[in-house]
């Protein structure tokens, strides 16, 4: 209970719950001392249009209401249902300038007319740590010393030693991040830096610095199911750190000989010249 | 040498990799790549089942990239040796004519020159780090060449029907003696072996075969079978080399990314 009662001072009450049943389960554990969490998982709801309307599906039909909303002068109704867990409201706590520019990416996501409105995943770019979780699906593997993430789309993949290693020197900026893990009974907790933010969070232009520091933690609290928190901290763009809370459930689970396949994305990619609305005489 | 190959690849020197050819590819005692049997090794790290452990950071230290045939340096290659057991690859006369045609054009034609996937083997050879994790079931390649990824299953599965058309094909291993043998089918026509044009079709069958000669390198042999290309089978055989640098890591390759992503500061 006291991992549960720090959990609830520091971050958000409705997670220290699960952290109590964590503390419960008793898992098998492998040679080296991890608890055994190997498999596939999915996200409650999957997606990466909103981190704070995860459900919202960027539809014409919902896009025209948000069009006719705005037009009219009108505020679009409250985020539901926010990954956003701290602070309170469910917003992300930008500066101002950063408000307006992750606003200016939002007008353009349907329509790009400047090569910087192009959302980098349809470019087929690695998600950085929040982006790709919330894509698709994830597999865990786990090997002495080390957990890692293998995911779906895309192929991307997170390799997180948990031998208390130094993360790698600051000037070195990645798509996936530098990740650095140990754990604290059946959770699993990862140290994030690195990452060169060229990514959004969310199809809505969500974003970080490249100075961003990124705390997660995995806390399985049984057999089939986590709770995910990344606390980010970045004082570049944000007035305050923030928590983004999410669950996360086994995937075929009734398939034990379910494998990947082979998902490419780059290689067969002609999205972007298509949609692409501004000068393609210049590069973008 | 080193020092033009990695220029050639990168567009820029890195001297660490001249430290490691002389420090680890000094000892020839050990490279002896007729060594490789399927005997059982002494001194070699090995698993909780007795397989010998692949465990590691791995890269080859071979101008195999630039071509796996025997060459001279270029204006856009270092010399090499070659890769291919008898030097020549046996293609049909039509074959050796379109790889002559895709060695002119190679610098537009290459996949590699568009950030696509190597396919297997070429992979292997890329001159980037890779690193392999084991356990009973399964292994996995992670490539630090555009994250790419193989999974080795090694639980008896066997491929999924097909044809399918891969970049990467379907890798099933198992074990032979001390020797990892992976049969690795359904791959694409898009994929080259190298940068002088030396290419297949998706009829592409490879049989790769990974030995440990000492506990930091590995001989990598690979029979390539396609039919529709080459009058034979034909065979690979480099060494790979473990990365033995304190605290190394993967980072990233995502080559596709370097035109566009100062729009995203």
């Amino acid at each position: 209970m006291s991992t549960a009662s720090r959990i609830c001072q520091g971050v958000v009450c409705v997670l220290a719950l699960s952290t109590a049943a964590a503390a419960d389960w008793q898992p098998a554990h492998l040679p080296d001392g991890q608890p055994d969490v190997r498999g596939f998982y999915k996200p409650e709801v999957e997606g990466t249009y909103s981190l704070i309307r995860p459900a919202r599906a960027p539809g014409i039909e919902q896009l025209e209401k948000i069009d006719q909303t705005l037009k009219a002068g009108k505020k679009l109704p409250p985020p539901e249902n926010s990954r956003v867990v701290d602070p309170a409201d469910g917003q992300i706590p930008y500066q101002a300038w950063a408000r307006a520019r992750q606003q200016e990416t939002e007008a353009n996501i349907e329509k790009w007319v400047k090569p910087e409105h192009i959302d980098p995943q349809a470019r087929c770019v690695p998600g950085g740590v929040t982006r790709t979780l919330f894509w698709s699906q994830l597999e865990i593997r786990q090997y002495p010393g080390y957990v890692v993430f293998v995911f779906d789309m895309n192929h991307p993949y997170r390799v997180i030693p948990l031998d208390g290693r130094p993360h790698i020197p600051e000037k070195i900026k990645l798509w996936m991040s530098d990740s650095r893990g140990h754990w604290e009974g059946n959770t699993l907790v990862v140290d994030v830096t690195n990452s060169n933010s060229k990514h959004r969070l969310s199809n809505e232009g969500d974003f970080a610095s490249d100075k961003v520091h990124i705390t997660e933690r995995y806390t399985f609290i049984d057999a089939n199911n986590f709770k995910l928190e990344q606390r980010y901290e970045d004082p570049a763009v944000y007035t305050q750190p923030w928590t983004l809370a999410s669950s996360f459930s086994r995937a075929h689970k009734d398939e034990p000989d379910y494998e990947w396949w082979e998902m490419e994305c780059h290689e067969g990619e002609h999205d972007v010249e298509h949609l692409y609305q501004g000068d393609k005489s210049k590069p973008y | 040498m080193f020092g033009s190959r990695t220029a050639l690849f990168f567009g820029r020197t890195l001297l660490a990799s001249v430290a490691f050819a002389v420090v680890v590819g000094a000892p020839a005692t050990v490279v002896n790549a007729q060594d490789a049997t399927t005997a059982s090794r002494p001194g070699l790290p090995r698993g909780t089942d007795g397989k010998p452990d692949l465990t590691g950071i791995w890269e080859a230290l071979s101008t195999a990239e630039w071509g796996v045939e025997p060459h001279a340096a270029r204006k856009d290659a270092p010399a090499g040796l070659g890769i291919v057991e008898g030097d020549v690859i046996p293609y049909q006369p039509w074959a050796l004519a379109r790889r002559d045609q895709n060695f002119a054009k190679r610098a537009k034609l290459d996949p590699l020159a568009k950030c696509f996937m190597p396919g297997v083997p070429r992979i292997t050879y890329t001159p980037l780090p890779f690193q392999i994790f084991q356990s009973e079931k399964e292994l996995t390649f992670l490539y630090q060449y555009a994250h790419s990824v193989r999974t080795v299953h090694a639980n008896g599965a066997p491929h999924p029907p097909g044809h399918i058309d891969w970049w990467l094909g379907d890798s099933r291993g198992h074990w032979e003696g001390d020797t990892l043998v992976v049969d690795v089918t359904h791959f694409n026509d898009q994929t080259w072996f190298d940068r002088a044009g030396n290419f297949h079709s998706d009829a592409l069958h490879v049989i790769e075969r990974y030995t440990l000669i000492g506990p930091d390198h590995i001989e990598y042999r690979a029979t390539i079978e396609d039919p529709k290309v080459f009058t034979r089978p034909w065979n690979i055989n480099l060494v790979l080399y473990r990365h033995k640098e304190k605290n190394f890591q993967l980072l990233e390759h995502e080559c596709y990314t370097f035109d566009y992503e100062r729009f995203y500061p």
